[in-house]
């Protein structure tokens, strides 16, 4: 595999702008580590629900975040836009892994990376279920060549 | 995926007790995944002010998050009060690997467990730096 803190915005078919806030910032002058996860929710889920078609609040069988990483390479810092990048890594029976890359303004190569990964469940037993086959396609769509 | 073998109270040293906020919640009615970074963020702090002396307002040093991880267990839920589990599994010259166990009050099984690996730096040159000793001794405590 190739190393990810080389990758590029090119590697990632689906990509965010995410604003950063004055509060994103902690007392050190940049992005405090905690609102990485809170970038990678925020691409994950928008990727869920506009390339997958997840309905958060009605479908019957659900995804449940199960494990989360992140490797910060260059701190990242209010008010800087920040470019987030998804690619899918691996389909599983039911489970599915992002990997994410964070992009400052000026980064040719990801400021963070990490993977971030999703279990599907039955939405009132919280037992995991099977991929629903319409999202496995869109997941295969969006996965490394 | 693999059945992961799930973390117990016993294998932590030190206990800081966490109150969960309303904020903490999603609309699933949980905390929210993001938030158990928080929560690492802060037993880690407190440890290092409180048993290490840290400064973190004038300190020479600085800690700076390098990789962190966690597996998400069971679901918790504003307004419980948590235990978050802290013990040291790597020290080297300037960075140091944390584990942590998120537990429900009182509970033997982590509810959430992961990692936090910190990396000490010169505050006005942003270089690598020993960890000071008092704070070196700290960790030694908590080390396992």
């Amino acid at each position: 595999m190739p190393d990810p803190t080389r990758r590029t915005r090119k590697d990632f078919p689906y990509l965010i702008q995410i604003p950063t806030r004055w509060s994103d910032n902690d007392m050190l002058g940049h992005v405090n580590n905690v609102l990485y996860y809170r970038y990678f929710e925020a691409v994950v889920v928008r990727f869920q629900m506009e390339e997958a078609g997840v309905d958060w609040i009605n479908d019957a069988v659900s995804p449940q975040t199960v494990e989360t990483l992140c490797r910060f390479h260059r701190p990242l810092s209010f008010p800087e836009t920040v470019d987030a990048g998804l690619r899918v890594e691996r389909i599983g029976n039911s489970s599915v892994t992002f990997a994410i890359a964070l992009f400052g303004e000026d980064d040719e190569t990801p400021a963070a990376t990490g993977h971030f990964v999703h279990v599907f469940v039955d939405s009132d037993t919280l037992e995991s279920q099977p991929i629903p086959a319409a999202m496995r396609g869109v997941f295969e769509k969006f996965a490394a060549p | 995926m693999s059945k992961k073998s799930i973390e117990t109270r016993d294998r932590y040293p030190h206990f800081l007790s966490i109150q969960t906020r309303w904020s903490d919640n999603d609309i699933y009615g949980h905390v929210n995944n993001v938030t158990y970074y928080s929560y690492f963020d802060t037993v880690v702090n407190s440890f290092l002010i409180d048993q290490g002396g840290l400064d973190i307002q004038t300190g020479g040093v600085i800690g700076v998050a390098v990789e962190t991880m966690c597996e998400f267990n069971q679901p918790l839920a504003y307004p419980e009060v948590l235990e978050a589990g802290l013990r040291v599994g790597k020290l080297g010259h300037s960075s140091v690997r944390y584990e942590i166990g998120i537990f429900q009050e009182g509970a033997t099984a982590a509810a959430a467990m992961g990692y936090f690996v910190h990396v000490f730096v010169d505050r006005a040159t942003g270089r690598p730096a020993p960890i000071p000793d008092a704070i070196r001794s700290a960790l030694e405590r908590i080390k396992v």
